[in-house]
């Protein structure tokens, strides 16, 4: 894309954001048109009175149900986006994502002990999500002690530990559901991951995290630019490599962490969202990484809304929709890109 | 630019990546306003010893100095201001554009918050027209060719200004022209901003052609340092890559050249018929390759020395008879290459000029072909405009026509020499 098409990207995302987070919170079992929406946050903003002739129902449903569900849609999608960046320069591969180093299986290992435990409603009801954030972080932390060796650690080496403990951990998760009896589904459904019920209280609770990994991540961008050059060049061009490798994995694995503690597993968003908005905005991370929060916010909240509004009453499992939605789109993308750098154009 | 006057200092430094060091106590100096140039074999130190001064790898004893500081105990952003490297070649994980690559050089001035100031665009305007890449500026790395790449990772570095120039053999992929283009452009740096630059090379004749001193390494070790001329000879050539060669020419002063002893000479096999060549003034020149190919222990004469089929011969290998410049041949040369005409089965005369100094050879040929030694004359340029006897040359070489094979080009010789071969 010319370097004119690029500038236009930015405020074309942020058009997106809005547009589709206002078709989002009217879509559902009660339609709310976007102009009452924005009635109601006018009135919520306390810049106008309440509006005439709207429905308290509406505005329960608007405010208690879709408006935070759509947030924590944007809000995990963002993460991811932003975590898929990060490790797909740190690790100087484009097919690198959130999962990579056994961010994901540890955070389904702490989730699905607590469900069997019975101690979902601990924490005022965040104990799943708890425990998945912990479990999250743990295994980042296992894994990356696992790959050190001597004073600094080899990417190859992480990536080949994060591979070996997911799958540890994986087996152990099939062994613990064959044993689970009537949970099983509801280990099932956290394992496809969904954003449904969380409300106000999740958005709250992962907010701050995501939202200081995205900061990093925005100032980092000049550097993630150097790491993909490779780690000798990087250092030959003024980068504290080892400091900044520890920095960029605590950021991709809380940022995952944070999204999965809340959303469970979701595929395809992380890995994904950069890889296309790459070929749109360029490899530059500096405007990658602000193009990916946006970009990975749009995508999550217009996945959420095919994966409770296709087959109503039923909803299905967000991560299939985002599977289904953004394989074949990616597999178009790619092949197009293919084609054009093979016609030497 | 730091005021320091100190280029890079290594002092005797011993680094590896294993149990055993891979460079050994090596001491050397890379001065300002000048190009130091690292040579030795593959395996002998070479990048280890750049990745040591550029901060990639801590020594394990001695001292690494740039512009008077240890780059390992100063930020990696000051060091970078300070040393810049020359990689051999980028592999981006993600496809950039040159502009951005060439921007990423000012890296060590910018802060995380920070847009590239007026400054930084100036650099990187500065070094990307040095290195003749402005043209490129949209395009992708990855569209490029070797050379251009190579270009652009020279912009790179060189928009980090740094005093100090590591370069690792920077015309792997450059041809020609852009090997001459590059080079001087870092030789004009160089000389008018003062700057130190220690490059590797591996091709023996442009270090010597571009370098203001030479450091030999070998095994890990410094085996020789100084000016080119001190420090490429024939022995070192020898001893430290295992190749025989010609320099030339020798001695301190002079930018010598290294020419490799081609293989024709060296596997040529015992009991090969002998072919002897004729010529003078480069006129034997192809004559005497075409034999070597075609198998045939070749010599020549007589010559007079530092006559361009003399040098060309040396270079080759070949057995010949020479006489001193613009002297007449004597006797006893013109006995000597009587002989070697008699061991040869065919006899080659070429159309050199043929004054009284070389007259002999026709006789010597024209004997040789009355007494039924194959020959074959090679006969391009008109005796007429080559005699400067007066006439006795062209009555010899009329002579000459009567009794041997006459070639109008070398094609013809090829035939004529190849005819002769399945009958013997």
């Amino acid at each position: 894309m010319s370097p004119r098409g690029r500038r236009l990207v930015g405020p074309g995302l942020v058009v997106l954001l809005v547009t589709s987070t206002l078709v989002a919170v009217a879509a559902g079992a009660v339609w709310i048109s976007p102009w009452t929406s924005m009635q109601l946050f006018a009135w919520k903003l306390h810049l106008t009175g309440p509006p005439a002739g709207v429905l308290h129902s509406t505005s329960v449903i608007l405010f208690q149900l879709r408006l935070p569900r759509v947030l924590l849609a944007a809000v995990v999608g963002a993460a991811l986006a932003t975590a898929g960046a990060v490790f797909q320069a740190l690790f100087r591969n484009p097919m690198a994502d959130p999962a990579i180093i056994g961010v994901s299986s540890g955070a389904a290992l702490g989730a699905i002990v607590v469900i069997l435990a019975g101690w979902g409603a601990a924490l005022g009801g965040m104990g799943v999500s708890g425990a998945a954030f912990v479990g999250a972080l743990a295994t980042a932390f296992l894994v990356y002690r696992l790959a050190r060796l001597g004073p600094s650690v080899q990417v190859a080496t992480l990536l080949l530990a994060g591979i070996a403990v997911a799958a540890i951990i994986s087996a152990a998760i099939s062994l613990v559901m064959t044993f689970s009896g009537q949970e099983i589904r509801s280990i099932y459904f956290w394992l496809l991951g969904g954003l449904g019920a969380r409300g106000w209280q999740s958005l709250a609770a992962v907010t701050p995290f995501v939202v200081g990994g995205m900061a990093v991540a925005l100032l980092a961008a000049r550097d993630l630019n150097l790491a993909a050059l490779g780690e000798e060049r990087a250092a030959q061009l003024g980068l504290e490599v080892d400091r900044f490798k520890v920095l960029m994995l605590a950021t991709g694995a809380l940022l995952t962490a944070a999204a999965v503690s809340v959303a469970g597993l979701i595929g395809f968003v992380g890995l994904m969202t950069p890889h296309i908005l790459r070929l749109v905005v360029g490899s530059d991370h500096r405007r990658l990484v602000p193009a990916s929060i946006l970009g990975g916010a749009v995508f999550m909240i217009l996945a959420d809304l095919a994966a409770r509004t296709l087959v109503r009453p039923e909803e299905i499992p967000v991560g299939a929709v985002t599977a289904v939605l953004g394989g074949p789109f990616f597999l178009y993308l790619l092949r197009r890109e293919r084609r054009i750098a093979g016609a030497g154009v | 630019m730091p005021e320091s006057e100190e280029g890079l200092v290594l002092e005797a430094v011993t680094a590896g990546y294993g149990i055993a060091p891979v460079v050994h106590e090596v001491s050397l100096e890379v001065a300002r306003g000048a190009i130091t140039g690292l040579i030795g074999p593959n395996g002998s130190g070479k990048t280890t010893l750049v990745r040591v001064a550029s901060r990639g790898l801590a020594p394990r004893s001695g001292s690494v100095r740039v512009c008077g500081l240890d780059p390992y105990a100063i930020p990696a952003k000051q060091a970078s201001r300070l040393l810049a490297v020359v990689p051999q070649d980028l592999a981006p994980a993600f496809s950039y554009s040159v502009l951005e690559m060439v921007m990423m050089g000012r890296s060590p001035y910018l802060s995380a918050w920070g847009g590239s100031g007026p400054e930084d665009w100036a650099q990187v305007r500065r070094a990307m027209a040095a290195c003749n890449v402005q043209h490129l500026a949209d395009r992708s790395l990855t569209d490029l060719s070797g050379g251009e790449r190579q270009r652009v990772i020279l912009a790179q570095a060189l928009a980090q200004d740094a005093p100090v120039l590591l370069l690792d053999e920077p015309t792997t992929h450059l041809d020609l022209r852009h090997i001459v283009e590059a080079l001087s452009l870092v030789r004009a740096m160089v000389r008018e901003q003062g700057r130190a630059v220690l490059a590797i090379f591996h091709d023996l004749n442009l270090a010597a052609a571009y370098c203001d001193r030479l450091v030999a390494l070998d095994r890990g070790r410094v085996v020789a340092s100084g000016p080119p001329g001190a420090v490429v000879t024939r022995d070192l050539v020898r001893d430290v890559f295992g190749v025989e060669a010609e320099v030339s020419p020798a001695g301190s002063a002079g930018r010598p050249s290294v020419v490799v002893a081609p293989p024709v000479g060296l596997d040529r096999q015992p009991g090969a018929r002998r072919a002897h060549v004729v010529g003078g003034a480069g006129r034997g020149a192809a004559v005497m390759r075409l034999l070597a190919e075609r198998g045939f222990e070749v010599t020549v004469g007589v010559l007079h020395a530092g006559d361009t089929d003399d040098v060309v011969a040396e270079r080759l290998n070949f057995q010949r008879v020479t006489v001193p410049p613009f002297s007449d041949i004597d006797a006893r040369s013109a006995e000597e290459c009587r002989a070697l005409i008699g061991e040869a089965s065919v006899l080659v005369v070429c159309d050199p000029p043929v004054g009284p100094g070389n007259l002999v050879n026709l006789r010597l040929s024209l004997d040789a072909a009355r007494a039924g030694t194959r020959t074959v004359l090679l006969d391009q340029i008109l005796m007429e405009e080559r005699d400067f006897t007066r006439g006795e040359a062209t009555g010899l070489w009329r002579a000459l026509r009567e009794v041997a094979l006459v070639a109008s080009n070398i094609e013809e010789v090829d035939q004529l020499v190849r005819a002769e071969q399945p009958t013997r």
